[in-house]
């Protein structure tokens, strides 16, 4: 990895066949590709990597997210991401990053779940209880667009098993 | 699965569907197979991330069809429900086949082919699960997980699951044969073969691999490696080393063997810096330490002796450090050690000591010191300077030090013979020593010191010499006297020295106030100066001095003097008492009578010997009973200066006889001739010296009486009320620094304290404090 001749650039691939060049180091925020690099060696730095699960506007998008936050200390310190799952801020860059549609949003979920990008799950995540935070039943219903198919008796069932979690 | 197909190299099936889990088991028994049998091969990003997707997808499937009944209805409770489980089962199944092959084949190996298979199979097997562990990461991150938050305990993450398995599928089925080709390969080795002992690190490796805790996956134990692999070992390291030392000792003599295990020893410490794991090195230690050493301790014990007589140091050194690493290996060289020392002293002792009386201090000392050097050299260079040597070392010299030949009649002996030599050292003498040489001699003086018991006993007769050699300023040099002070002060306390510095001090007070007087007397014009005189002011207590046995009447010319100076001093000190001691005086006289030489001879006199000849200024003779009136001295000292006088036939007796007496006439010699122009007539006879040992020797015991009584009652003071015993060993206690008291005269003391109502009897055998 010599600095002279820049940063090593790998070559991915989305599912739909679009190729991006992106450093090496910047796509590494990816478990995934990490570790497949790391097992198979510098030898198949050159080969492209197919990302099977991930279109190109989403994948695009999770690259830009990696970019911004190549600098980021890691984070796999298990009290750490404790904090980080008890609250729901989010910070600013990432918040506008998030201000997408709602596919877009869920999108970007499955895929840094599938890329093993655990800090851009968590905010996607995070994103997503927000939206659900402060809102009745009807409300999160009509947000995420879901038909209720619960009958009455489910419903008042639920809502005892979960009665201690009530705001008052 | 079967050896054939796993050494095929198959091509990877199409990507299954995410939700069927015999077409996505399919297609990952294949990837995986590529990995675990050919991985050599190389893999490419497509099939790795394939395997990755298909694992993601089919964990992330809606609803799995096919094997898993678990996972659906009977979860719904969980929340989410998460689907894994089919494929860990499967890969665990798979695993399972995988190892069986593996014994299989491992059967048909033995030795050191054993270990290469067992070795490159567990390289293989464990790059694999590094790989397998990051393709199944998904079910990792998620259906692991979950079954361990929810405390599942057979359930681990990937790389886990194949240790576990190897461990139980494998290594439990060859561990004791690869063990067996692991020792007989170390027992190569040690009887000096080479190996490939890369191999044996390797399988160190891969035991201590399989230590995992079977409550939590994440910590790792030594258990599977000490009981698989240091046990065994060290059994093996046992019998090898017993059944070699045995026979080596009978083939060989002490000293080779301790060579031999001296070298088997470092061999096996190397071997486990080369490939053992650091966890065995002092059991090793331990097992290496009871087969070579324990098990032949009496033999090197018995040795010990001989080693002594003969000052073989390095085979000592040799036997102290194999010794040393056994429990209480050291204790009986000690008692060894601490017996030799001693009689090697009493020996030295007795060698010199042929005859007791005329034997000089210096030979003593030297004989004394001569053993402890030697031992003292020993103890540091084979003994490592060890503290409990140097103890045994210390409880010999002590011992050879107070009792020996010497001290048989007399256990004040030996201070006494150490104090003269000291005072031999630092009295003026015509060998003049170097002043470090010196000084390395007084420091050797305190090496001997340190071990003497009666210490008050060097003190009364280093003070006597010191006084002695203050009194007649015949001291080599100030510096060296206050050099050893400072040693003594050091070794017994600012008490010990109190009345030595004291002396030091009056001396220096003295010289002040000879000056002053003779200021004081060139005042005086109207006086004539007819001596030339020096005062000593010595204070009583601090001095042992005592006042002449002889009434004297000094000569004129010395009174005046005398008068003139006493007046002097009652001026400065009104109320003090002086007493003059006229044996330590001395003075000159000039002879100017004599035929035999022009320029007159100086007789260096003492004040008796002075006031004798001061009377031949009036007459050339004299009667024996005519200067016994004059001097008014004692018969006995009068005959003694005499007799100095006429053995220098600076008188003449008449008539001639041995000793002078009642009805002899004193002649004063003109023809006197002497060698030198100063004749030293001041001389000291044994007799007097003989006195003085027995003066000294009596006033030990009478201050050890007082010494004692002050002791008892000052421990009485603070107690009040003691039983008898323990106030006897109180009392030991506290004089132990000075002499060693006998019971038998503290009893004395107490007695005389009770007579003297200082202490009362009470009941139960108890004494009490009178105050």
């Amino acid at each position: 990895m010599s600095e002279n001749n820049g940063p090593i650039m790998v070559t991915l691939q989305s599912n739909d066949m679009q190729q991006i060049q992106v450093e090496k180091a910047i796509v590494e925020r990816s478990m995934l590709i990490k570790n497949m690099l790391d097992d198979l060696g510098d030898g198949v730095i050159g080969q492209t990597i197919p990302i099977p699960n991930v279109t190109e506007p989403v994948l695009r998008k999770v690259i830009e997210w990696c970019e911004h936050h190549r600098g980021d200390p890691p984070s796999t310190n298990e009290d750490e991401s404790d904090n980080r799952k008890k609250t729901t801020d989010i910070e600013e860059w990432d918040q506008k990053f998030m201000q997408v549609d709602q596919e877009m949003l869920f999108e970007i979920i499955l895929a840094s779940n599938y890329l093993d990008i655990k800090p851009l799950l968590d905010v996607g995540c995070k994103t997503v209880a927000n939206m659900i935070k402060g809102k009745s039943p009807e409300e999160i219903r009509k947000t995420f667009n879901i038909t209720n198919d619960f009958t009455a008796e489910e419903e008042e069932q639920i809502r005892r098993e979960n009665e201690w979690a009530e705001d008052r | 699965m079967s050896v054939a197909t796993r050494t095929a190299a198959a091509p990877m099936p199409p990507q299954p569907n995410r939700e069927d889990i015999e077409a996505t088991w399919n297609y990952l028994q294949a990837g995986i197979t590529k990995i675990m049998v050919n991985l050599q091969d190389g893999m490419d990003m497509t099939t790795y991330m394939g395997i990755y997707t298909a694992v993601h997808n089919f964990c992330t499937s809606q609803k799995a069809v096919g094997l898993g009944t678990t996972a659906g209805v009977g979860q719904a409770h969980r929340g989410a429900h998460l689907l894994g489980e089919d494929l860990y089962k499967k890969l665990k199944e798979y695993l399972n086949d995988h190892l069986a092959g593996l014994y299989q084949e491992s059967k048909a190996h033995a030795d050191e082919a054993l270990l290469a298979f067992y070795i490159r199979e567990w390289d293989r097997y464990t790059i694999a699960a590094k790989y397998i562990h990051h393709l199944f990461r998904y079910l990792n991150r998620h259906w692991v997980k979950r079954e361990m938050d929810e405390g599942k305990k057979h359930t681990h993450d990937v790389y886990t699951l194949h240790l576990f398995q190897w461990r139980t599928q494998f290594f439990a089925e060859v561990h004791e044969k690869v063990m067996g080709s692991v020792l007989t390969l170390v027992e190569k080795q040690r009887n000096g073969e080479t190996i490939e002992h890369g191999q044996i690190k390797q399988v160190v490796d891969s035991f201590v691999s399989l230590g995992l805790d079977d409550n939590d996956a994440s910590k790792s134990t030594l258990e599977i490696y000490r009981f698989h692999f240091e046990k065994p070992f060290l059994e093996a390291t046992k019998l090898f080393y017993q059944k070699e030392s045995k026979q080596f000792v009978s083939e060989n003599s002490v000293v080779e063997y301790m060579k031999k295990a001296e070298a088997r020893l470092n061999e096996e410490e190397e071997r486990v810096r080369m490939y053992l794991h650091p966890d065995i090195a002092s059991p090793l230690k331990k097992t290496c330490h009871g087969a070579l050493i324990a098990d032949h301790s009496a033999l090197l014990r018995d040795e010990f002796q001989v080693l002594l007589d003969n000052d073989r140091e390095d085979d000592m050194a040799r036997m102290y450090n194999l010794l040393s690493r056994i429990p209480d290996g050291l204790d009986p060289l000690r008692i060894k050690f601490e017996a030799h020392v001693r009689n090697a002293g009493l020996a030295a002792v007795a060698k010199v000591a042929s005859d007791a009386e005329k034997l000089e201090p210096k030979v003593y000392v030297e004989a004394l010191l001569e053993t402890h050097t030697q031992y003292q050299g020993l103890v540091k260079r084979a003994f490592n300077d060890e503290p409990e040597f140097t103890r045994s070392l210390d409880n010999a010299c002590r011992e050879f030090v107070n009792r020996n030949d010497i001290c048989k009649a007399n256990s004040s002996k030996s201070p006494e013979l150490l104090a003269k030599y000291t005072d031999v050292l630092l009295r003026k003498s015509a060998a003049g020593v170097e002043e470090a040489e010196l000084d390395a001699t007084l420091t050797q003086i305190m090496t001997v010191f340190k071990y003497i018991e009666d210490k008050d006993v060097f003190q009364k007769f280093y003070s006597r010499m010191l006084a002695r050699r203050l009194v007649h300023s015949s001291s080599s040099s100030d510096d060296a006297e206050t050099s050893m002070i400072s040693k003594l002060k050091e070794a017994c306390g600012f008490e010990y020295t109190n009345k030595l510095q004291r002396m030091f001090q009056d001396m220096q007070i003295s010289k002040d106030l000879n000056t002053g007087f003779r200021e004081h007397t060139k005042g005086l014009q109207s006086v004539k100066q007819p001596l030339d005189s020096t005062y000593s002011i010595l204070g009583t207590s601090f001095w042992p001095l005592t006042p002449p046995n002889t009434t004297f009447n000094p000569p004129a010319e010395v009174q005046t003097d005398l008068e003139r100076f006493t007046l002097f001093y009652k001026n400065k000190h009104e109320g003090r008492k002086l007493t003059w001691l006229w044996q330590l005086c001395k003075g000159e006289v000039k002879a100017g009578y004599c035929k035999a030489s022009k320029t007159p001879y100086t007789f260096q006199v003492s004040v008796y010997q002075m006031a004798i000849l001061l009377m031949f200024n009036d007459k050339d003779v004299h009667s024996y009973e005519e200067i016994l009136q004059v001097t008014s001295l004692t018969n006995e000292v009068l005959d003694s200066a005499l007799g100095i006088l006429c053995r220098a036939k600076v008188l003449i007796m008449k008539p001639d006889g041995d000793k002078p007496g009642k009805n002899k006439t004193f002649h004063l010699n003109f023809d006197f001739k002497s060698k030198k122009i100063r004749v030293n007539l001041n001389i000291n006879t044994k007799t007097d010296t003989k006195q003085e040992e027995a003066d000294t020797n009596k006033n030990i015991e009478e201050d050890r009486q007082l010494v004692l009584q002050s002791a008892i009652v000052r421990i009485m003071k603070a107690r009040k009320k003691m039983k008898h015993s323990q106030l006897v060993g109180e009392c030991i206690n506290q004089i132990k620094s000075r002499f060693v008291p006998k019971v038998g005269d503290i009893k004395k003391c107490i007695e005389i304290l009770l007579d003297k109502e200082y202490l009362e009897r009470l009941e139960d055998d108890e004494i009490g404090y009178l105050a």
